[in-house]
């Protein structure tokens, strides 16, 4: 940023509309502005600031306890009711480009002879490209800031009279805020807290949950899974021992077969045996019939309301609204042509065309009608279907109350060929039949324990149905986990890197600016020798060191911290990357003559536009003429006490 | 004539959806009488008519079968019948909608007297069934 030109208007004691143009040459870079105490140097200094900020910019004070800015001779010389205005504009260069800026505050004259100031100035601003195009900016505080940020304007446009702050003893926090503020550090030390509160959050998030629950429902399983192996292995063996079982039966049976004591009640055996297997086939058929009777036979409970829509269809029909004879289609047609059934046309308002519009007029849509007859039709098969369901229902359930009898029955046969067998006074008879009975309760028993292990398979399947649901479920929320842990992983590492990046930043511009300022110093400070080095510790403070190797600072003359203080503004300005000028209000007016002949000779190099308003006595004799092929542009400020107003006069 | 698109799924509420599993889930037809959610729904949808009540489905709705399952000769002229019996007007045969909205209502009702009958009565459920019709 550099200064271009600057127009007061009614500010303060400037009345009326004054300009200044600024030295912006290579060469000559100062522009010196000269006046007396009082003459409005401060006043001057406090407009370009206004016009850059106004009086606040977010939260900033930039003006503060200065009472009205509007020139009171101005409002004088107004007439009532007319407007006041007071406005700075400013024309700088920046990055190429020309920017014009404009604060304005307006007002209207009472009666009273006060203003009545509008509440809030107002800011525009106004580009000019390279290219010569000249365009509005939509929104000007906002690029302003970016230019020259408010919270670093101090540091280059500041006041003589804190010039000493970065040297006092106690500054050492300000030094360490003008440098991160300046150097941008702020910038990454913010982002390096939001990625730590960002991570901070996933971690509270991912404690919430855990991988347990997945873990736990995929060994339930694992678990399901093996017990469904060894129900399975379980069957296998079960069925063999069956097998076993009855192959000892089957051996039983040949020899009771062949034996000439037994084999008429084994051949009697065998007979009921297989008529016992064709009745319980039999049974088995007649109760799935029943079933099927029974789950159908919904209908017949129907009866009632069946009944019921066939008396409703039955009266429409009485009435005549569904004319089973004719299609509503057919008589609209007749009515169409006026013609009557038997080819016969009729005139309108005949007995036919009457008794045919009545027959429409009264009838339902075709659609509704088909389903009435249809409906109606299939209903009243109903009750027949009913009957004869019922009897279905009814001689299945006696032939099958008939077969469990008969199954009994037989069952009972077998029983007492087995007691005799067993009682026979032969004990090998007696013996087989006892062990064939032992074979057949195993059999039993192992077909029962087949059938079990074939529920609790099924209930097994699904469980893991559902456990697979919920894995799945589970699955998905650890998915979210991992995402979630790898985001953490990755803020924690970005604030981890941006803090080591941060810190070995810091260092580096610490460095940098304690070298800066030590040259600068040095180059300033007449008793060069005396002091060894100059040091920005890692606590920030600005220290001095004698060629004894003592910290000086608390010898230092007032004048002397001013120096350090103004070296110190000058090595950030020469390490930032900020192009911008160094205005000045009264920088050397408690300095040394020794001093300032110093300062007038290196300043001017060290910023890329100085703008120094001073007094006469600050700038005379050696120190001006080490300035002076400098200074590109020089004004005096004429203080009117007839007036009260100021002048700013170009010094030739 | 424009034939309005009708909704052709079959509803219950979830809260019974477990009787309907309880009744059709299983080989053997003594304990587990029934073959097919519908024959169940039609079941439960009479015993529903007979007791006068059509409730509402309050909870989330699930689908069990469609409408192409009933099959023409049986189950929709019953299906009608209910309807017309229920609200007395024959445009009702119009509206395949309206008539599953009765069905549904009188099944949400009759479904709970159909797993009492069954289940909760002595005897076996499908024999139990039997002495209902």
């Amino acid at each position: 940023m550099k200064l271009e030109r600057i127009t007061i208007e009614n500010f303060r004691q400037y009345c009326g509309k004054q300009r200044v143009d600024f030295a912006k040459d290579e060469q000559k870079r100062v522009t010196v502005i000269h006046g007396i105490n009082g003459a409005g140097k401060t006043s001057f200094f406090l407009s370009i600031n206004w016009c850059l900020y106004g009086t606040s910019v977010e939260n900033i004070k930039i003006i503060d306890n200065v009472g009205e800015l509007m020139s009171k001779e101005a409002v004088s010389r107004a007439a009532i009711g007319e407007t006041v205005r007071t406005s700075v504009d400013l024309s700088f260069l920046h990055n190429g480009e020309r920017y014009q800026i404009k604060r304005m505050l307006q007002g209207v004259k009472l009666i009273d002879g006060t203003v009545k100031v509008e509440e809030n100035d107002s800011f525009s601003m106004m580009r000019t490209r390279a290219d010569g195009q000249a365009e509005r900016i939509n929104n000007p505080i906002g690029t302003m800031n970016s230019i020259l940020p408010a919270n670093v304007r101090e540091y280059f446009l500041f006041d003589g009279e804190k010039i000493d702050n970065f040297a006092k003893p106690e500054a050492a926090k300000q030094v360490k805020q003008a440098i991160y503020l300046v150097l941008k550090l702020e910038i990454l030390e913010r982002s390096r807290r939001h990625l730590e509160a960002v991570a901070v959050e996933y971690r509270k998030e991912l404690k919430n949950k855990s991988g347990q629950q997945l873990r736990d429902l995929l060994e339930e399983e694992e678990k399901a899974r093996t017990e469904i192996q060894k129900s399975k292995d379980r069957i296998y063996a079960v069925h063999q021992e069956i097998d076993s079982a009855e192959q000892k039966i089957a051996d039983i049976d040949k020899r009771l077969r062949e034996m000439e004591n037994t084999n008429i009640l084994q051949q009697q055996r065998d007979r009921i045996e297989r008529e016992l297997k064709q009745r319980r086939t039999e049974l088995e058929e007649i109760v799935n019939t029943v079933q099927g009777l029974a789950t159908s036979g919904y209908f017949v409970v129907a009866e009632g309301a069946i009944k019921k829509a066939i008396l409703l269809l039955e009266e429409k029909r009485a009435r005549g609204e569904i004319p089973s004879d004719f299609r509503q289609q057919f008589i609209k047609d007749l009515i169409n042509k006026m013609v009557c059934v038997c080819g016969r046309p009729f005139d309108d308002g005949s007995e036919e065309h009457r008794t045919l519009l009545a027959k429409v007029s009264h009838g339902l849509p075709d659609a509704l009608q088909d389903e009435v007859l249809n409906t109606c039709a299939v209903l009243q098969a109903f009750e027949q279907r009913t009957e004869k369901h019922r009897a279905d229902v009814d001689s299945a359930m006696r032939r099958r109350a008939e077969l469990v009898d008969i199954i009994r029955a037989l069952d009972a046969e077998l029983d007492d060929l087995s007691r005799q067998l067993k009682g026979s006074p032969l004990e090998e008879i007696s013996k087989l039949e006892r062990n064939r009975e032992n074979f057949k309760a195993d059999v039993r028993e192992y077909n029962f324990e087949v059938v079990i292990l074939h529920t609790r398979i099924d209930e097994l399947n699904k469980k893991i149905v559902e456990l697979k649901k919920e894995v799945d479920r589970a699955r998905r929320e650890e998915k979210r986990e991992v995402l979630l842990s790898t985001k953490l992983d990755l803020a924690q590492r970005a604030a981890d890197a941006i803090g080591e990046m941060y810190q070995s930043f810091a260092d580096e511009m610490r460095e940098k600016i304690q070298d800066k300022t030590k040259e600068i110093f040095k180059k300033l400070v007449w008793k060069e020798s005396h002091f060894q080095d100059v040091k920005l510790g890692p606590d920030f403070n600005l220290e001095v060191i004698d060629r004894y190797g003592y910290s000086a600072r608390p010898e230092l003359s007032a004048g002397e911290r001013q120096v350090l203080s103004l070296s110190f503004i000058m090595a950030m300005s020469r390490i930032s990357d900020e192009e911008a000028p160094l205005v000045m209000d009264t920088p050397f007016g408690r300095l040394s003559s020794h001093h300032r002949n110093a300062i007038a000779e290196h300043l001017p190099m060290l910023a890329s536009q100085l703008i120094l308003f001073v007094t006469d006595e600050e700038l005379r004799d050696e120190a001006r003429q080490n300035m002076e092929s400098r200074i590109g542009a020089e004004y005096r400020l004429e203080f009117s006490s007839k007036t009260s107003c100021t002048e700013i006069v170009e010094v030739k | 004539m424009d034939i309005p698109v009708s909704r052709d799924t079959v509803t219950i509420d979830e809260s019974v959806h477990k009787i309907y599993k309880d009744l059709t889930d299983g080989t053997d037809p003594v304990t587990v009488p029934f073959k097919t959610m519908k024959d169940v729904f039609l079941w439960a949808a009479i015993l529903g008519y007979k007791r006068g009540e059509r409730r509402p489905i309050s909870g989330k709705k699930i689908t069990i079968f469609r409408w192409a399952q009933f099959s023409s000769q049986t189950d929709i002229p019953v299906v009608k019948a209910v309807s017309l019996a229920d609200g007395d007007d024959i445009n009702v045969l119009l509206s395949q909608d309206e008539m599953l909205n009765v069905l549904e209502e009188f099944a949400n009702s009759g479904i709970h007297e159909l797993r009492s009958s069954l289940l909760d009565e002595q005897g076996q459920p499908l024999f139990n069934l039997v002495k209902i019709i």
